[in-house]
């Protein structure tokens, strides 16, 4: 049980005979797939693919859940997020402290996940989708109100979400996924 | 060789290595850049002269998409570094950061655990079969093959779904970390990974018959681009272009990383050398890929819930990072991750990528930043074969060439 090298040879053009053979060969595997292609086309706007749940998309903060310890900002390979200070209102005190929140830029973001596997309360977490579209680049700054709510999934509004599987025959096929984004 | 007139392969001769028969030619040679854009694998460009429509001399021009990543690894800690590492060869992400990791493993003294080695392998041969596909896409539509390029771009997607449910992300996998993997895989996966490999084996004969045994392909590869077994050794080609000449190397024989010693599979070797070879290395290599692969699920499914990080992370797991691992299958970092130091030393990683062998020099000098990170790439290595497999050959040749060689210009330029 290990790897070992295997010296093969190789198939040598032949003669008259095997060149037609092999164009034959090349014809007839063209004209099967033009009778039947095993293909499709994901009309986008229409239909989309949902993506499973564990795929790495947009980062959102429960800010509830969040202890202010700043282990996102500091793993950040590209530095897309930072911590904010803002007052916070002690319950139990009534005193005003400053507390610290992380923001994001989506400019930088490379959705590497770093932070969502960092985050000891789990209170960043990744929503399944990635297209979202911006007018201005200064709508991908994200505040602290922009950064808790999910961002509007408008494909998933105006299109019928399908979701892709791996078949034998086919490669991928795509069947229709249950609604919802 | 002085003066005005100059010969085939004159430049041959510096290392003695005589491959085209030498021939007078007249010294009015004409120069074609080919490239920096060109309907290829990246920014790179060929300066070749010609005599008549015959390449006399070829120059690999390179650096067009270089990025120092060789800098920027020494001032991002050293998890950090992981993404932005992929980013040399996108298509090849595990297999490219993985000795990274395992170099900073070293460093550290830790080994991860045996499921997390056979995580790493799974995503590494399923990067393998998707970097290949696309180097056979790239072949195709270099050789005026628009349909091979249509297939073997169509087909990598089912890998990349692949990686895509076991990583959460299609390209970028970010995978393997200091001590383990990321993420574990779930129930259906084992047979997600059996219904692929079905479908690819049955997809290869049709790329056999469309593709390898149509006669204009092979009269367009056969004999063309020879490098010889020697030249070989002496410019020190690494990867499937090596292992077309002839010479039996690869790190996953040679040094056996993570779990490829226990797995059996084949390295194949063609002794030819030309571009022909090469292409069926690169097929030969898929199915063993595939191989691998069936071993591998068979494997994970047969040790589930194994540990898949080191000991030394999860034990200082909260019980919120337990709980995700056990019902997301997600191995949480710990804020540690992010200010890591690694003690003082300097370590190598090796590994066999889909193109050859990467190499990673780590020095630490035990602070929060590698001291350095040197990176040596395969197509780094096999950038200098343009210049000894092109001369003697036609214009017309040249895409044959380059298409075969897989050269990846961002992997290169670093």
């Amino acid at each position: 049980m290990a790897p070992k090298p295997a010296v093969k040879t190789l198939p040598r053009r032949g003669s008259l005979i095997d060149g037609v053979k092999g164009n034959l060969q090349a014809l007839i595997v063209g004209l099967k797939y033009f009778l039947d292609p095993k293909r499709f086309t994901l009309v986008y706007p229409k239909e989309y693919s949902k993506l499973p749940k564990g795929y790495r998309g947009f980062i959102i903060l429960n800010k509830q859940k969040c202890i202010s310890c700043a282990a996102c900002a500091r793993i950040c390979p590209s530095a897309a997020m930072k911590m904010i200070r803002i007052p916070v209102k002690d319950p139990k005190t009534g005193k005003t402290r400053m507390k610290q929140y992380p923001v994001i830029n989506y400019q930088r973001c490379i959705f590497c996940g770093y932070c969502v596997d960092v985050c000891p309360t789990e209170a960043l977490y990744h929503v399944p989708y990635h297209d979202v579209v911006y007018e201005n680049l200064s709508e991908m700054f994200w505040d602290l109100e922009t950064f808790q709510k999910e961002p509007e999934y408008k494909t998933a509004k105006e299109g019928s979400p399908v979701k892709f599987l791996i078949h034998e025959e086919y490669g991928l096929i795509k069947v229709p996924a249950e609604e919802g984004g | 060789m002085s003066g005005d007139i100059r010969f085939y392969g004159a430049f041959k001769d510096e290392l003695g290595l005589k491959t085209i028969p030498s021939r007078r030619i007249a010294k009015d040679t004409y120069e074609i850049f080919i490239g920096p854009q060109h309907p290829g694998s990246g920014h790179m460009r060929i300066i070749i002269k010609v005599d008549g429509d015959v390449i006399v001399e070829a120059e690999p021009d390179i650096g067009y998409v270089h990025r120092t990543m060789e800098k920027l690894g020494e001032i991002r800690g050293w998890i950090k570094p992981i993404p932005l590492f992929e980013r040399m060869a996108i298509h090849d992400a595990c297999n490219i950061t993985l000795p990274y990791v395992r170099a900073v493993e070293k460093l550290m003294g830790v080994e991860a655990p045996e499921r997390a080695k056979y995580l790493r392998v799974l995503l590494c041969e399923i990067n393998r079969i998707a970097a290949h596909l696309y180097g056979f896409a790239i072949f195709g539509i270099f050789l005026g093959h628009s349909t091979m390029y249509m297939w073997a771009m169509g087909d990598r997607e089912v890998w990349i779904e692949l990686a895509q449910e076991l990583t959460g992300a299609r390209l970028t996998h970010s995978y393997p970390v200091p001590g383990g993997v990321r993420r574990d895989i779930h129930d259906e996966y084992p047979d997600m990974v059996r219904r692929a490999i079905r479908y690819m084996r049955k997809r290869l004969e049709d790329y056999r018959k469309l593709f390898l045994d149509n006669p204009v392909i092979k009269s367009r590869l056969e004999g063309v681009g020879v490098i010889s077994k020697k030249q070989v050794v002496e410019l020190g080609i690494v990867g499937p272009n090596a292992r077309g000449s002839g010479v039996a190397y690869d790190v996953r024989l040679a040094d056996p990383y993570e779990v490829y010693d226990q797995l059996d599979f084949e390295i194949p070797v063609f002794e030819e050398g030309d571009a022909l070879a090469r292409t069926y290395v690169r097929v030969e290599e898929i199915k063993q890929s595939m191989n691998i692969l069936e071993q591998v699920v068979d494997w994970l499914e047969k040790h589930k819930g194994e540990p898949i990080i080191h000991e030394s992370v999860s034990s200082k797991y909260g019980p919120v990072h337990k709980k995700v691992l056990q019902e997301q299958r997600r191995a949480k970092l710990l804020p540690l991750h992010a200010t890591m130091k690694v003690p003082a030393g300097r370590a190598i990683g090796r590994g066999e990528t889909a193109r050859g062998e990467v190499i990673y020099y780590v020095e630490s000098d035990g602070g929060l930043n590698p001291y350095r990170v040197r990176i040596v790439t395969p197509s780094a290595r096999n950038a200098i074969a343009f210049k000894y497999a092109l001369p003697g050959h036609k214009v017309m040749d040249l895409p044959a060439i380059y298409g075969s060689l897989d050269y990846f210009p961002p992997e290169s330029d670093r």
